[in-house]
């Protein structure tokens, strides 16, 4: 196995098996239930339409992705060296760009492993309805650089500020912003401002084109622009985590 | 050469850190870097191990330049870093496994078990990290420079949080090591009796500057702290306590004074200059080594300016 | 006698808001597709078509025409936001020549229950009012979406999963740390 694999394997292997995983993947799960029980006892919610449901529940899945992500990013560097396990790491023959390589890739099994966590729920609140497919599919092509941009980024200000609680702090709040979308009402995000931020956010280009595939069935060209959003925010936070850890400081 | 640095600085934030470090480290020698907190032990030891650049000076780890062969440096030499951290839900086996790995070595069972019983760990004990005691978990670090077959061991407070047993069990791997290998262990340590069983060359640095590096048997023989301290117990109070040469008396407490006896006053001649004096001595105890003058004469600020 | 005079005024606007519509430049008609089903619910598919004609002697430029859905239901009369239920809510045309008809589909899914009313308006560039559709009627039956069977063993079983997994975990670590006790005694 490369040092990248070996790497993500052990960073994968933290998730699965450390009580702190586990407890994350449990919290994660919580949230989901709750959200799904929400649709369930409540009158209103429970008569919204299935793809409406899928759309909300495709959403939120998105949104708890990037914070796994933010919190695992912002503990990869920082915690590793708080705790002193950076540096046996720097001192074996593996060079800087495979242990960033291979903590990302940790963190694409985090989403991985989400991802999959989240497909039950997916099925339990849209089953009998449109889309479905288009919905787990999509959720995978969108929600993927997303949520791995967010780890990223988070990757490297974790590097930079060699501190967790500010690395955490910084991602954090970048998510919020750039997560408003689910939070703001459709009405906030028409103003020029909101229209101009929604083309550029990754948030919302994936949020979109869940709205446009999932509830309107509007075809893959369609997303096109979108997905490429998506694709420049995952190119751009890599370049910034690659170059943030050539600052990392023993 | 395993190691040699000649006149190496290195300014961080526009501070200078190291002003000019000396180490020459042969195979099979454990030499023992000291110096008060803060001289710059550690530094020195990640600017050879290819952890920062050198601002300037001569900076070679096995005929290399740590810096720009990095990876092919860390491939062939073992650390035990200060703070040695480890995955705390691993358990022992797996994570020098996994750890192996990233030297391209792939460890059977009995090869790590054997490895882990050579520290003293328990080759079967399958507990997470986590649970293990300091010691344990030194031991272990050590385990873990071990793993590549090192030509160099660099080891910072290697004996930390281990008991007089443990501190023993690890001399001796340690000692076994250079017999057996010829490996080089550079240790940094605090603990000067671990300097004084293990080390066969010292280097001294104070305000980030070697202030004296050689063998540590002509360091003692000649250095300015040559010579012995004795504490006395005496039946009654002397009738002289000024020498002319050679015998200094440093302190009084009650029935007991403590002297200094030069290296050109040999202890028979002392003996019987004090009984001249009057001095009715009841014990004579040795004490401290020649190290620990020959350290603190060193590390004093006035004594380094 | 006091309301003869508001009556008559009120014929007076009557009368000319017919005779505006007579001059129209435009006549919009609204139907149901008939492969509509007869008593949609919840998710169904709907489509309505529209024909836009110009009934006048002159091109009508600057067409924009849209749909507009309302909720009728008594007490809860209310325009709805089409945000959701369909990606298709207007048209444009620079210029229809006299006589030119363009027939436009709505495509639309059912995403509340209730009584809705839809009509199709349009503006034209020298037509001071806005030109209406007739207005067309239909109801929506109610259907519970999100099934309790499918998501209830879903949201207890996941985290009853991870929660085992964790308590297995924990379980295993005290019973290590009671050997190091042990040991330690």
């Amino acid at each position: 196995m490369t040092s990248i694999g070996l790497i993500a394997r052990k960073e994968s292997g933290e998730l699965l098996k450390s009580g702190r995983g586990l407890a994350w993947l449990l919290a994660l799960s919580v949230i989901l239930s709750v959200f799904s029980l929400l649709f369930v006892s409540n009158t209103e919610l429970s008569l919204l339409d299935n793809a409406q449901v899928v759309y909300m529940v495709m959403g939120t899945i998105t949104a708890l992705g990037a914070l796994l992500a933010v919190v695992l990013g912002s503990d990869a560097i920082a915690g590793e060296r708080e705790r002193g396990s950076l540096v046996p790491l720097l001192l074996t023959p593996v060079s800087t760009g495979d242990i960033v390589f291979g903590k990302m890739g940790g963190q694409a099994v985090a989403w991985v492993v989400t991802y999959f966590l989240s497909l039950p729920y997916l099925w339990a609140v849209g089953s009998s309805g449109q889309n479905l497919v288009e919905a787990v599919v999509y959720l995978a092509l969108l929600g993927t650089p997303v949520v791995l941009g967010f780890g990223f980024f988070s990757l490297g200000l974790s590097a930079r500020f060699g501190n967790v609680r500010a690395a955490l702090i910084t991602a954090l709040i970048a998510l919020m912003l750039l997560a408003s979308p689910l939070l703001l009402g459709p009405g906030l995000r028409q103003s020029t401002i909101g229209k101009a931020f929604d083309t550029v956010n990754p948030f919302s280009a994936a949020v979109n084109s869940f709205d446009s595939v999932v509830i309107d069935s509007q075809p893959f060209s369609m997303q096109l622009g979108r997905f490429a959003v998506t694709l420049v925010w995952l190119i751009l936070t890599l370049w910034f985590a690659g170059r943030s850890v050539r600052t990392v400081e023993i | 050469m395993l190691i040699e640095i000649d006149g190496l600085e290195l300014s961080l934030h526009q501070r200078l850190i190291l002003a000019g470090v000396n180490l020459h480290m042969q195979p099979g020698d454990i030499y023992g870097l000291l110096g008060p907190n803060g001289a710059g032990k550690s530094t020195t030891m990640s600017v050879l191990n290819g952890l920062r650049q050198a601002s300037s000076g001569h900076v070679s780890v096995l005929e290399m330049d740590p810096w720009t062969q990095r990876r092919e440096v860390h491939r062939q030499i073992g650390v035990l870093p200060e703070q040695a951290g480890f995955y705390d839900w691993m358990n022992a086996q797996d994570y020098l496994r996994w750890f192996a790995e990233l030297y391209d070595r792939a460890l059977a069972v009995g090869e790590i078990q054997l490895q882990l019983a050579q520290v003293g760990l328990d080759a079967k004990n399958a507990d997470p990290i986590g649970t293990y005691s300091r010691g344990m978990k030194q031991r272990l670090g050590l385990a873990r420079a071990l793993l590549n077959r090192p030509k160099l061991l660099v080891l910072d407070e290697p004996t930390n949080g281990l008991d007089p047993r443990g501190r023993r069990e690890i001399h001796d791997v340690l000692l076994g090591l250079t017999r057996e290998s010829g490996v080089g262990v550079l240790l940094c340590t605090h603990l000067l009796d671990d300097v004084d069983r293990l080390c066969t060359r010292i280097g001294i640095l104070h305000q980030g500057k070697t202030v004296v590096e050689g063998s540590l048997s002509e360091l003692l023989a000649g250095g300015p702290a040559a010579g012995m301290r004795y504490r006395l117990r005496l039946l009654a109070p002397p009738l002289r306590t000024e020498f002319a040469h050679g015998i200094r008396v440093v302190a009084q407490e009650g029935q007991w004074w403590r002297l200094d006896i030069g290296s050109g006053t040999s202890p028979q001649d002392a003996w019987r200059e004090l009984l001249d004096a009057g001095w009715a001595v009841s014990e004579i105890h040795r004490e401290g080594g020649g190290l620990e003058d020959l350290y603190l004469n060193l590390t004093t600020t006035e004594a380094a300016a | 006698m006091k309301s003869i005079p508001v009556w008559l005024f009120a014929c007076l606007l009557i009368l000319a808001a017919a005779s505006a519509r007579a001059a129209d430049p435009l006549d919009i008609s609204l139907s149901a597709q008939p492969s509509n089903p007869a008593t949609p619910q919840m998710g169904d598919h709907l489509n309505f078509v529209s024909a836009i004609r110009n009934t006048g002697q002159t091109p009508a430029q600057g067409i924009v025409a849209w749909i507009s859905l309302v909720q009728v239901d008594p007490g809860h009369e209310q325009p709805v936001d089409l945000e959701d239920w369909s990606a298709h809510k207007a048209v444009t045309r620079a210029i229809l020549a006299p006589g030119e008809q363009i027939t436009v589909a709505w495509p639309m899914r059912l995403i509340q229950a209730g009584d809705f009313r839809v009509v199709i308006s349009a503006v034209e560039r020298d037509t001071p009012h806005i030109i209406t559709s007739p207005f067309l009627d239909f109801h929506v039956r109610r259907k519970p979406v999100v099934e309790s069977k499918r998501v209830l063993p879903v949201a207890f079983g996941v985290p009853g999963l991870l929660g085992l997994a964790m308590f297995w975990r924990l379980r295993r670590r005290w019973s290590v740390s009671q050997k190091l006790d042990r040991r330690e005694k």
